[in-house]
């Protein structure tokens, strides 16, 4: 697994943690436990989110870009290259 | 009303194409009762919920674009067109 795959995989592992809290806080807004959990995170995926841009580009166009513009850099997510590989965690 | 984020909600690196596989996929997709047709009903009703709660939660299901982001790039790879080259 490259630097990349392995902080792809962090920042995807936290967005997603992020949408079941998020999802999960909508019905029970007065959960305190949830919440600060929701708070850490957030925190947490922002910071990992800013790393990976710095390395590795911008992962939404609302971004600074370096010359020239960085948002048509390849590859894109349905492509083979993008993503990294679960299998080899399980086996 | 949406941000692209250029990462997919879950990981998808397919190994072996699988035409019958990408057959299922897609009906979940875009089929009668794919997961399209359920976002585009989620966001119809959530204009008559009552409740904050009700409100918010139609609104971020209905939103929820990554997982068919995740289905077209699953479908992509799993179905009868060739895996781009592997660089």
């Amino acid at each position: 697994m490259t630097n990349r795959d392995e902080l792809l995989r962090k920042l995807t592992a936290l967005d997603f943690y992020l949408i079941d809290l998020q999802l999960y806080l909508n019905t029970h807004p007065r959960d305190a436990e949830a919440l600060n959990i929701y708070n850490s995170v957030v925190k947490e995926a922002k910071a990992l989110r800013e790393e990976y841009e710095r390395m590795f580009g911008m992962l939404t166009a609302n971004n600074p870009s370096k010359l020239p513009w960085q948002w048509i850099d390849e590859p894109w997510p349905w492509q083979y290259s993008f993503n990294f590989d679960l299998a080899g965690e399980n086996g | 009303m949406w941000i692209y984020d250029k990462k997919l909600e879950f990981p998808v690196k397919i190994r072996k194409p699988d035409p019958r596989m990408a057959k299922v996929i897609i009906t979940q997709y875009g089929g009668p009762d794919g997961e399209l047709a359920a976002s585009l009903r989620y966001l119809s009703q959530r204009f008559s919920m009552i409740t904050p709660e009700a409100k918010a939660t139609l609104n971020d299901i209905g939103t929820s674009v990554p997982k068919l982001r995740t289905f077209s790039r699953l479908y992509k790879t799993a179905g009868r067109f060739a895996p781009e080259r592997r660089a």
